[in-house]
């Protein structure tokens, strides 16, 4: 079953720029896919499109099987759940507690499933012990964190996010990506998110929509996408940084890698088969899987 | 009048209370916060009394809300925001060249021609509730003065200002510096008039009204034309970047 | 850059944080009416008194005491000087400057002083609430007292994006600082429109934003509101306590004025 298609929208704001030129986007349950794309490759009206935001002027787009036009409010909003960019457009209540609590309440849910949401959904984000602290005491991280737990409390079943690891720190990103695979793989919930920094994505997305200009350059699992260097360049992206040197070895000096290694494990792998055997010291000290 | 003031020495001393008022208000730490009736300064029936009078205003502000919170869904927020927007501008230090320190200017006549005066009366109880809980500026038994001042006379005659300017055909921006500069002149004769009106016992009500409008002159005259300057230069600023901005909130006629 | 809510001492755990706000409301509201109605100093200044005391010991920093009582002491100030100079009947001295004679009289200064002592009496109450409660229990405790649901919005959206706002103003004002917008009058004040002109956009494009997040999450127009808890055995138990001292020491003082 689809989660999410969409067939030969397109989209022009009022200003006259069209930032949508028939794009297809096709998500199904269970998935974790990434759209990648400089800044105005439409990525930002894709997703407003996606949680009725915005209204497309032709095309078709599904939510659930379901016309996205045919949804009340209340059905659209349990089935997508959109984390903004930028966590202050989200966090408009007082407090944490009061915050997450305001998607459940809008829903008229009793009081108890409401406070057993809220612990839910901040155990689930590692927030928990915020819950009565002030937003504006809050670090970008933790404010990042807590947007996406007044999402979750809505329980989407599509969980979109805009740029979830932008302006956090390199530990931040980690946690904040380490907790969108838990839960696309423990809950099995639908994530999609848009980005511009391609160095995390071979390691959590299944499927990379790369977006340029208003429409698809291209889609398919991460091996694919990032063989097409050109087509990369062309999308104003760059390779993973591991890949380009992976690939500048590859091209320049000749070393005979297979394919493009797009993870650091995997580009480890490779040179360790690659380098004799009598430079490598074994046992040195045990790295992590 | 009491009789041992005789006409030279009521000269003279009403000379000496504007020189020793205008010099203290001059001195203070915030003079801009003695617009603000602090907390406690109002007898009891006084402070009930002003407070009768701003709840009626407040409440046909929160009506206007509520009617329009029914036609634009995003008007809530709006309000909000705009809100916050003048409470921040509102505690910017600006230079005030004769008094040699800074002060902060009021903000209701901007806040007036954005979201309509109704609202500005909303939004200012607010402002002032958060200064009187958290900040000491104003109080919490003086709200009901202070909302009459700078939300009720500022906003209306602020508006007011703007609607007349535009109906005969004023430039908006001179409209919109006129706003501004009346709305805050507004405010402080509408503050002297509370104090006098509490205080004048023992002294006629004009000689004292007069005498605080004219401590406050020194301050006040130049911080009204540069409340004008702000609103008007505040407002080609929006008008110039973001004209459509206007339209959102659209209640003053701004756009 | 401002000089705004300090709330995180709201957020320490004491022993008057832990009241219900509701119970401190009701409280700082009778000191205030005795204080207000008080017809000598000392009701006002006990009240004072005990409020620095209380700040003290939760060891707030004196230096926000003084940048949160300077104004009104200063107020204070000039009371005690034109009510002492300028009303009253009763000389007690006598001076003359610049051949301006001032008579300092007895009834205004006693006038003066008992205003004096209540601006300090109620500041420093309220003072006290805004140290040990948070801006959003309070908000709480005004629906407790039917204060106007929209008002209370409104109140809850502009508190919050105040810190917002406040970041980014001050960051496009370090900018202007840099590049010398200030250095000037003329450039001063185009400096200071275009900080408030700017504050006025973000504001507007916020609002939107803002009100697509809160639509997203189910809005349709009102915030919900949780239930207000119980008020509980032992917060009835200070508030009774309290209103019985201060009721007391207001009919004391009506009794010493009699």
């Amino acid at each position: 079953m689809k989660a999410i298609a969409v067939t030969g929208v397109h989209f022009t704001y009022d200003d006259g720029t069209e930032a949508l030129s028939g794009v297809d986007f096709h998500v199904s349950e269970g998935e974790f896919v990434a759209v990648l794309g400089s800044n105005g490759s439409g990525k930002t009206t894709l997703i407003g499109l996606l949680v009725g935001l915005l209204k497309a002027k032709s095309g078709r787009i599904a939510i659930g099987g379901q016309e996205i036009g045919s949804l009340s409010a209340e059905e659209l909003y349990k089935r997508v759940g959109l984390v903004f960019q930028n966590p202050n457009d989200q966090l408009f209540a007082a407090t944490v507690e009061e915050d997450v609590a305001f998607g459940p309440r809008n829903l008229n849910l009793p009081e108890e499933e409401v406070q057993a949401r809220v612990t839910e959904v901040l155990t689930a984000v590692a927030a928990l012990p915020l819950r009565g602290r002030a937003i504006h005491h809050l670090s970008f991280g933790e404010q990042k964190r807590v947007s996406l737990a007044g999402v979750l409390a809505m329980r989407p079943a599509v969980l979109i996010l805009d740029e979830p690891t932008a302006g956090l720190d390199p530990a931040g990103e980690a946690q904040m990506m380490q907790l969108l695979k838990k839960l696309n793989r423990e809950e099995r919930m639908t994530v999609i998110l848009a980005t511009h920094s391609v160095d995390m994505l071979p390691l959590f997305a299944n499927r990379i929509y790369v977006l340029d200009r208003g429409r698809v350059l291209q889609q398919g699992p991460s091996e694919e996408i990032f063989c097409h260097q050109e087509m990369i360049v062309r999308a104003k992206l760059r390779l993973p940084y591991v890949s380009r040197l992976m690939y500048e070895m590859k091209r320049h000096d000749g070393v005979p890698i297979d394919g493009l290694p797009l993870t650091i494990g995997e580009a480890r792998a490779q040179l360790l088969e690659l380098i004799p055997k009598e430079m490598i010291l074994p046992g040195i000290e045990e790295i992590g899987p | 009048m009491d009789g041992i003031w005789t006409k030279k020495r009521y000269a003279s001393r009403f000379a000496a209370v504007v020189a020793a008022i205008a010099g203290v208000l001059a001195s203070l730490p915030a003079p801009a916060f003695a617009m603000h009736i602090s907390e406690g300064l109002l007898p009891a029936s006084w402070a009930v009394l002003w407070y009768v009078v701003a709840i009626p205003f407040v409440a046909l502000g929160l009506r206007e809300l509520q009617r329009r919170n029914e036609e634009f869904p995003y008007f809530k927020p709006l309000v909000g925001l705009v809100g916050a927007a003048v409470f921040l501008i509102s505690c910017m230090p600006i230079p005030v060249p004769t008094a040699g320190t800074c002060s902060h200017p009021c903000g209701t006549g901007i806040a007036a021609i954005l979201i309509g005066p109704g609202l500005t009366v909303v939004v200012a109880s607010i402002a002032l509730t958060l200064q009187a809980l958290f900040l000491a500026h104003g109080g919490l038994t003086t709200l009901g003065a202070n909302i009459v001042a700078m939300g009720v006379a500022g906003s209306y005659v602020g508006f007011g200002t703007w609607l007349i300017a535009r109906r005969l055909g004023v430039p908006w921006i001179a409209a919109a510096f006129l706003a501004g500069l009346l709305s805050d002149w507004a405010t402080y004769a509408m503050t002297s008039f509370e104090l006098t009106a509490a205080f004048h016992a023992g002294s006629s009500f004009s000689a004292m009204f007069s005498l605080i409008l004219i401590a406050f002159v020194p301050t006040q005259l130049p911080l009204g034309i540069l409340e004008g300057i702000l609103c008007a230069g505040a407002l080609r600023f929006v008008r110039n970047r973001k004209p459509e901005l206007l339209r959102m909130a659209a209640a003053g006629g701004a756009a | 850059m401002f000089d705004l809510f300090s709330d995180i001492f709201t957020y320490r755990d004491n022993a008057l944080t832990r009241i219900d706000p509701r119970a401190k409301l009701v409280i700082a509201l009778a000191a205030l009416i005795a204080v207000l109605t008080a017809e000598r100093v000392v009701l006002p200044l006990c009240v004072f008194g005990v409020c620095l005391g209380t700040v003290a010991t939760l060891r707030i920093p004196a230096k926000l005491v003084t940048a949160r009582l300077a104004a009104p002491l200063s107020i204070v100030a000039v009371l005690v000087v034109i009510q002492t100079f300028f009303t009253g009947t009763t000389p007690l001295f006598a001076f003359t400057v610049a051949g301006w004679h001032f008579t300092a009289k007895a009834e205004g200064l006693r006038q003066g002083a008992l205003l004096g002592a209540r601006v300090l009496g109620s500041v420093s109450v309220v003072f006290l609430l805004s140290v040990v409660t948070p801006a959003h229990r309070i908000f709480q405790a005004f629906r407790w007292f039917r204060i106007s649901r929209n008002w209370l919005e409104i109140a809850i959206l502009m508190y919050r994006y105040i810190f917002v706002l406040m970041d980014q103003v001050a960051d496009l004002a370090a900018a202007q600082r840099l590049r010398l917008g200030y250095t000037a009058r003329g450039r001063a004040m185009r400096s200071f429109t275009a900080l408030a002109g700017s504050t006025i956009i973000h504001s507007l494009e916020q609002a939107k934003r803002t009100h697509d997040a809160m639509r997203l999450r189910g809005y349709r127009g009102t915030m919900p509101f949780g239930p207000l808890p119980a008020l509980g055995r032992r917060d009835r138990l200070i508030t009774a306590l309290c209103l019985i001292g201060i009721v007391s020491a207001r009919l004391l003082e009506w009794g010493v004025s009699k």
